[in-house]
C-alpha cells in the first residue's frame, strides 16, 4: 500500500487533471466488462499497462506486483470452471473445454478490469480523486471522512508498526500462540490510542477554529482539453481494434 | 499602564476524577515579548497552555485578555482563537488533512475568508517558515521537522497576535531547531508575540526576554530571563539546572553575555591575555 501510494504522488502524470485519468480508465473497464469479446480483455491490459510503466514512469515491478493479487486469485478459480463435477450416474469428475475456454474469458476480462483500475490507483493519489465525489453531490460529511481516514490510516500504521518491532524486541512473536496474545495487546493499546488522538486532534483543530466542518482549499488543475480528447481518442481507438479482432476471429 | 494581552490570575484546574493539575497560577503575557515556560516534563506545562486558547476552562481562577475575564461561549472562543494561535507538541496531533497546502487552508477558512484570501494566506505562512516547497507534499511523506513547521504554519496562516507553543524544539535535530528559531525570531520581528515552553534552560536562556520557572502545577517566578535563571536556589527547586552559558559569562567580568559566540570570544580572549 504504500508503495501504491509513493507513486500516485511521484509519478509523471500526477500533475493531470483528475478526469483526464479517471475517465479514461472508467471508459475502458466498462469496455472490458460489457463488450462481449475476447480481444478487448488483452488489449486494455496492455494498454493500461503500457500507460501506467512507459507513460506515468511507475516501474513495472510495482504494476506486476499489484496486479498479482487478484492473479492469484483469478488463478486458483481457474480449475473450478475447467472442471466439472457431476453426480449423475454415481460420482464423475471431467475436463470440459467449453469450461477452459469461459475460465480464460472470465480471467483475462477480471484482470484487464483490474488494470484499469491499477493505472488509475498507480498515477492519482486519492486526495485528486476525492473532490470529483464532491462534485458528482456525495455528501461533505462522507468525503471529509474519506480524507480523514486516509490521514489517519497513515499515522496508525506506523505505530501498529513500532509497536510490533518493540513487541518483537521482547520476543513477543516466538511462538504461535505469544504471537497471537502479543497481536491482541497491539490491537487493543492501538484502539487506546486511536481514542486518544482524535481526542488530542479535536483539541488542534479546535485551535483552529474547527467548528464541525473540516473545509480546505483544494489545489486547482486545470484541465486539458487536447488532453483528454487524444487520451479518449486511445481509447475509442482500443475498442474499435477490439470490435475488428473478434471479427477476425469468429 | 494598558493590560497585558494575555494573563493568567489565580488559576487552578484539576482534571475530571480529581487530579489536581495546576494551583494559583499567576502568568503574564507582555505585547511584543518572547516568554519561555520552563519546567520539567510532566509537570502541567502542557495542561496551561491549553488554558491559554480556551481548551480548558479553569476550576477556579480567571483568563484575563486585554484585561477582562475571557468567555466560553462559542463566539467568544472564536475571537479568543484567532488573537490566540496554539502549536501542540506532537504535530500528528493537529495535521488532518491529505496535503500540506490544503491543511494550512483550514485555518484560514474557518475565518471565513474567501478561497483567494487564503491561498494567500498560506502562501504567506508557508513562505515564513521556508516550506514553500512542500505545498503540494502529501503530509504523510514529511519528516518530524518537517511535520512541526507545517504544523506552526497552520496557526500562522490565522495571524495571530499571540503564538503560543508547546516544546517547539523537541525531537528536532540541532539543524531543525537553528531553523525553527530563526523562523520563529522573523516572526517576532514582524511583531507577533511568542509564548513557549521548554525544559531546556540552554534555549531558554539564549532566547527567551522573559522566564517563567513552572514547577508543581505552578509558575514560581516570573520575571526576566537573566534575573530568574541567576536564581540557583529557583531552579534548584524545579529540578532544573542553571545553563552553562551563564555560568561562564557569570565567571567573566563585565555585562552578562547571551550569546554562545560572544561568550565563546570573550573566553579566548582571556585565555590569550594569560599567555
Amino acid at each position: 500500500m504504500q508503495a501504491i501510494d509513493h507513486h500516485a504522488w511521484t509519478n509523471r502524470w500526477r500533475d493531470w487533471h483528475p478526469l483526464e485519468k479517471l475517465l479514461p480508465a472508467l471508459t475502458l473497464l466498462v469496455l472490458t466488462l460489457a463488450l462481449p469479446l475476447l480481444s478487448i480483455g488483452p488489449l486494455v491490459l496492455a494498454a493500461t499497462v503500457l500507460a501506467t510503466v512507459r507513460g506515468a514512469g511507475v516501474p513495472l515491478q510495482t504494476v506486476l506486483s499489484v496486479l498479482a493479487a487478484p492473479a492469484a486469485f483469478l488463478l486458483a478459480g481457474i480449475p473450478f470452471l475447467a472442471i466439472s463435477l457431476s453426480f449423475t450416474a454415481g460420482f464423475s469428475l471431467h475436463f470440459s473445454p467449453d469450461g477452459l475456454l469461459l475460465a480464460l474469458e472470465t480471467s483475462v476480462r477480471a484482470l484487464a478490469a483490474a488494470s484499469c483500475l491499477t493505472f488509475l490507483i498507480l498515477t492519482t493519489p486519492l486526495t485528486d480523486l476525492v473532490p470529483l465525489l464532491r462534485r458528482v453531490g456525495i455528501p461533505a460529511g462522507i468525503v471529509e471522512l474519506i480524507l480523514l481516514i486516509y490521514r489517519l490510516i497513515f499515522v496508525f500504521t506506523e505505530r501498529a508498526l513500532t509497536g510490533r518491532q518493540a513487541q518483537a524486541a521482547r520476543l513477543g512473536y516466538s511462538g504461535i500462540q505469544r504471537g497471537v496474545r502479543s497481536a491482541g495487546w497491539l490491537a487493543g493499546a492501538l484502539f487506546q490510542r486511536a481514542l486518544e488522538q482524535a481526542r488530542r486532534l479535536e483539541i488542534g483543530l479546535a485551535a483552529r477554529g474547527y467548528c464541525g466542518e473540516l473545509r480546505v482549499l483544494t489545489p486547482e488543475r486545470p484541465l486539458s482539453w487536447p488532453r483528454l480528447t487524444i487520451v479518449m481518442a486511445f481509447v475509442i481507438l482500443i475498442g474499435v481494434m477490439g470490435g475488428l479482432l473478434a471479427g477476425g476471429w469468429r | 499602564m494598558t493590560a497585558p494581552p494575555l494573563a493568567v490570575r489565580g488559576l487552578e484546574y484539576t482534571y475530571p476524577g480529581g487530579i489536581a493539575a495546576l494551583r494559583d497560577l499567576d502568568l503574564t503575557v507582555e505585547r511584543g515579548r518572547k516568554l519561555v515556560i520552563l519546567g520539567p516534563n510532566g509537570s502541567g506545562k502542557t495542561t496551561l497552555l491549553l488554558h491559554l486558547n480556551g481548551t480548558f476552562r479553569p476550576t477556579r481562577g480567571e483568563v484575563l485578555l486585554d484585561g477582562c475575564p475571557a468567555g466560553y461561549d462559542r463566539h467568544a472562543l472564536n475571537q479568543w482563537r484567532r488573537r490566540v494561535g496554539l502549536v501542540l507538541q506532537e504535530p500528528d496531533d493537529q495535521l488532518f488533512a491529505a496535503t500540506v497546502g490544503q491543511d494550512v487552508s483550514f485555518g484560514p477558512l474557518n475565518l471565513g475568508l474567501t478561497a483567494l484570501e487564503t491561498r494567500e494566506r498560506v502562501g504567506e505562512a508557508l513562505a515564513a517558515l521556508r516550506i514553500a516547497d512542500l505545498a503540494d507534499r502529501a503530509t504523510h511523506t514529511l519528516s518530524f521537522g518537517q511535520k512541526k513547521r507545517v504544523a506552526i504554519a497552520g496557526i500562522l496562516a490565522m495571524r495571530p497576535e499571540i503564538l503560543v507553543l508547546d516544546e517547539p524544539t523537541a525531537g528536532l535535530d540541532p539543524h531543525g531547531v537553528v531553523h525553527l528559531l530563526n523562523a520563529l525570531q522573523r516572526l517576532h520581528d514582524a511583531g507577533t508575540t511568542l509564548v513557549f515552553s521548554t525544559h531546556d534552560v540552554e534555549l531558554a536562556y539564549a532566547w527567551a526576554d522573559q522566564a517563567a520557572i513552572f514547577q508543581d502545577g505552578t509558575v514560581l517566578r516570573q520575571g526576566e530571563t537573566t534575573a530568574v535563571l541567576a536564581d540557583r536556589e529557583l531552579l534548584q527547586r524545579a529540578r532544573l539546572r542553571p545553563p552553562l552559558l551563564l555560568e561562564l559569562t557569570q565567571l567573566l567580568p563585565g555585562p552578562l553575555l547571551r550569546s554562545r559566540e560572544a561568550v565563546l570570544a570573550q573566553l579566548q580572549e582571556r585565555l590569550r591575555v594569560n599567555q
